[in-house]
């Protein structure tokens, strides 16, 4: 039964994996290790993705990772369940957290510094992407509540 | 540009190769995440340009900025205290938070991303499959050249001296049935002759010239590429600038944008047009003789190179021949050889200033422009057949010249390998570039041939640059187009636009990205449509007891098994067995997607049997002349048979070895031990009729059959066809140039 679950772990990564290997050669390139681990369903930061690419990323051929050195490592991660996804509500509280008048939303300038200069900071094409589907484009404003669903729905 | 861009294996615009762009990934020294648990510490964050504060000045800034957030706010007044030793606090609460959030819809953009990248990913699979197939005729033709010990090549009906006769003769244009649009159109041709046809182009109805045009038109312009050398050289020391496009595959809209911004050609203004103008796209001839046209127009200044697919080879296969067929039924033939006469004529290239070369696919390591330079291209008819010799012996080292520049494709890695994905042509990496432009003194290539997301990519280390104008190539919204301007220096900076923009930016984010992934689907899906049969077979085979469920793995080693598509079949599983669970896979719910109307009716406006019938006459003409090695106008069996081996090697699943034998008795129909043309070709023909008939008769029983049991499609088989056919429906109108949203890139 554990060996089923392996394997079908292994498939899981193996094909996330190898959605970004274009050649067929069973490399990826280092930038994309953060998406894969993504798909897999994990929610690292910046700083556990940066971990794993220094884990895995290739001796002989530096800036890509090879998927001999990826799996056995993302496998461990999963099984250890690390990286697991916060739960929407604390999301919410996440964002709560920021409005503390209650206002329901946020506004564009406060939110923006905040993602672009605190944390792990957004580049700004990070900030560019993230506008059109989080303002409202009649307020001006992220009402984070209604975009949380949004993406959730979408997810 | 997206984080994790699409675009890989580049080398980066400014930066040096291997560099990596996001400067969220770049510091990896910098520990954030751990250092923002230390409460109190000097608080080290990275700033927005990826630069870690310095520890002096970034407590200020830090406790400024976040001073400013809480002051205006009207927060708590005694953070206007200087921040030195701040505890576990809001401020700590708000930074844990920003963190969640930005790993939240990191994780978010990842899985769009994913999205992204896997319908590229089955658009690019399925094109390529596609070319995979006539790449292997490529193969085996030139196996069966080696093999046959006199194969001398093909020949036309006339002698290759007077091929050309084809352009000389007025063969009757009749004339065709509806609305044409007449003019006098007298040659030379001008300006004013251009701006006719772009008006009549551009027009959602009452578009059809009239033939005589589109023969005249085409008949000059041959006659004038063949005045042209292999390789053009162009000059911009009268112009001070160019302007190269890439791939334009009928889209007649992205070709009005450019000229629309970039305006007409002229000495001023000169235009390299870099092969792929036909196939896919709705308006390929519009775009065909639009070009031809602005070529005749103003000569010197518009350069035109070929395209692997100004080939009726490839026509035949991706659409163009059934365009014109459609467009002038009455005149097709004819129209198509002279079209034809255009494409064996059309330059194989361009060199700018002596420096820079303009080729469609690039180029290997045994690549000599010299060897080039001296061919007489007007063998060549199509690339994928061998060149008319006249009886002369091959240049096997020719023909794959000619394939390597207009089928290659960059690659990151070193060397130069064959290029799998399409079957011929080679995969060429960066020490493969220097050493071509150290060989040729040349600084840089621009080249076309592949789909970009930008329009455009710069590759080993800016030394190769793809250009690709066709903008929602794939589908609507699935990229850009770009088109190239250089200056007198070659610098070269880049105008990105997507035609029809108004149509993409009225939908959410979530339809567009809607609109492709159901392109996609829809795509695969009357892919899968041709091995319906096998998947339900080899389905059953491991559902002994006809549960309808099998295995996530089961399925997904199905799936490639029979299509050999090499896509990520797991993350493709949600769609193409909708309303299945995380355990098993309900497989009937990927059959029943199959048999839905919006797929039916798809692959019924796809290319049919007729197309493949069309192909096949062609090669097996081609065939049969190199095994006629005396020209005697018949084959005997014995020499057949040779073949026969080379064929079911290169065409599997086409016939098997005993079908072959089984033709080649059936061909001998007066039994005289030799088979002429015509015996030839009505073998084949019977059976690809039969065959075609047999598809019919399988159509009919299974409908036959869904209708008798009155089985409807699952809901949420029926809700998935329902959105791919919403998200796929395009509504044509006029085309209007101005309706495109253009951006410059300058690399600097």
């Amino acid at each position: 039964m554990d060996l089923d679950l392996n394997n079908d772990m292994e498939k899981r990564i193996s094909d996330a994996f190898c959605v970004f290997d274009h050649h067929g050669d069973k490399f990826i390139d280092v930038r994309e290790v953060g998406t894969v681990l993504r798909l897999l369903g994990c929610v690292p930061t910046e700083q556990e993705v940066n971990e794993v690419i220094s884990a895995t990323e290739s001796e002989e051929t530096s800036g890509e990772v090879h998927l001999t050195k990826f799996l056995p490592h993302v496998t461990q991660l999963l099984m250890e369940r690390k990286m697991e996804p916060a739960p929407p509500e604390k999301i919410l509280q996440a964002f709560k957290i920021l409005d503390p008048e209650n206002k329901g939303y946020l506004t564009k300038e406060t939110f923006g510094k905040l993602m672009m200069e605190e944390g792990e900071p957004f580049t700004q094409e990070e900030m560019d992407e993230m506008w059109p589907v989080a303002i409202d484009p009649i307020s001006g404003h992220l009402p984070y509540e209604l975009y949380l669903n949004q993406l959730m729905v979408y997810l | 540009m997206l984080r994790s861009c699409v675009c890989l294996r580049s080398d980066g615009g400014s930066s040096s190769g291997g560099k990596r762009r996001s400067s969220s990934v770049e510091d990896a020294s910098s520990c954030r995440s751990s250092e923002i648990e230390r409460v109190g510490a000097s608080m080290q964050t990275l700033g927005p340009n990826g630069q870690p504060h310095s520890a002096a000045g970034q407590t200020t800034t830090r406790a400024s900025s976040l001073l400013q957030l809480f002051q205006r706010k009207g927060w708590c007044k005694h953070f206007r205290k200087p921040l030195r030793g701040m505890s576990a606090s809001r401020a700590e609460k708000t930074i844990r938070a920003a963190i969640l959030i930005q790993k939240w819809y990191r994780r978010h953009q990842a899985h769009r991303e994913m999205k992204k990248r896997c319908n590229w990913q089955i658009f690019q699979n399925l094109e390529y499959a596609s070319e995979q197939d006539q790449a292997e005729l490529y193969k085996f033709f030139n196996d069966l050249i080696k093999h046959m010990p006199q194969a001398a090549g093909t020949k036309n009906q006339h002698h290759s001296s007077s091929i050309t006769s084809v352009l000389e003769e007025r063969d009757e244009i009749l004339e065709e049935v509806g609305d044409v649009v007449r003019t006098k159109m007298e040659l030379p041709l001008k300006k004013s002759h251009v701006e006719f046809l772009i008006d009549v182009f551009r027009k959602k109805r009452g578009n059809r010239l009239q033939p005589q045009l589109v023969a005249m038109i085409l008949r000059e312009a041959a006659k004038s590429l063949k005045q042209m050398p292999n390789i053009v050289m162009v000059s911009t020391a009268v112009s001070l600038q160019v302007t190269v496009c890439g791939d334009l595959h009928g889209k007649l809209d992205d070709l009005l944008v450019v000229l629309h911004k970039n305006g007409l050609p002229s000495a001023s203004n000169p235009y390299v047009f870099n092969g792929d103008f036909v196939d896919r796209g709705k308006k390929g001839l519009e775009v065909l003789l639009l070009l031809l046209s602005l070529y005749l127009a103003f000569p010197n200044a518009v350069f035109l190179n070929r395209g692997n697919h100004e080939d009726s080879i490839m026509n035949a296969r991706y659409g163009f021949i059934r365009e014109v067929e459609g467009k002038y039924p009455r005149n097709h033939k004819r129209l198509l050889r002279l079209i034809d006469e255009v494409y064996r004529w059309l330059p194989l290239g361009s060199v700018l200033n002596n420096r820079v070369l303009i080729v469609h696919g690039g180029f290997s390591d045994s690549t000599s422009l010299d060897l080039i330079k001296s061919i007489d291209r007007g063998k060549y008819v199509s690339i994928l057949r061998p060149p008319i010799t006249d009886g002369e012996p091959l240049d096997k080292t020719e023909w794959q010249q000619i394939f390597d520049i207009m089928w290659s494709d960059p690659q990151a890695a070193q060397g130069c390998v064959p290029n799998t994905l399409r079957g011929a042509g080679c995969w060429f990496g960066p020490d493969t570039t220097e050493l071509f432009l150290k060989r040729h003194r040349l600084s840089y290539v621009i080249r076309s041939h592949e789909c970009k997301p930008n329009g455009h990519e710069f590759m080993h280390d800016n030394k190769v640059i793809t250009i690709f104008s066709a903008s929602n190539y794939y589908a609507m919204g699935s990229n850009k187009g770009a088109y190239m301007r250089l200056n007198n220096q070659l610098n070269p900076y880049f105008v990105q636009y997507i035609s029809a923009a108004s149509q993409t930016k009225k939908l959410s984010f979530r339809q567009r990205m809607g609109m492709v992934e159901s392109s996609a689907l829809k795509e695969l899906a009357v892919r899968l449509r041709e091995h319906r049969d096998e998947l339900e077979t080899e389905f059953r085979k491991y559902d002994p007891d006809d549960t309808g469920l099998i295995s996530i793995s089961k399925w997904c080693f199905v799936m490639e098994e029979i299509t050999k598509l090499g896509l990520p079949w797991r993350l493709l599983r949600d769609r193409l067995a909708p309303g299945t669970d995380n355990q098993k896979v309900n497989y009937l719910t990927t059959l029943d997607l199959l048999d839905t109307d919006v797929i039916l009716e798809a692959e019924a406006d796809g290319t049919t049997v007729m197309d493949a019938l069309y192909a096949n006459k062609a090669s097996l003409e081609a065939i049969f002349n190199i095994i006629d090695a005396d020209n005697s106008g018949e084959i005997t069996l014995d020499e057949f048979e040779t073949a026969i081996d080379l064929l079911v090697a290169h065409m599997p699943g086409a016939y098997s070895k005993e079908e072959m034998l089984e033709k080649c008795r059936m061909m001998d129909l007066n039994g005289d031990g030799k088979v002429d043309l015509n015996e030839f070709l009505e073998a084949f023909r019977l059976s690809d009729m039969h065959r075609k008939q047999q598809q019919e008769a399988d159509m009919r029983k299974r409908t036959a059959t869904r209708s008798s049991v009155n089985q409807p499609h699952s809901e949420s088989v029926a809700e998935l066809a329902n959105a791919i056919s919403k998200n796929t429906l395009v509504i044509e109108q006029d085309i209007d140039p101005t309706d495109c949203e253009a951006k410059v890139i300058d690399p600097k």
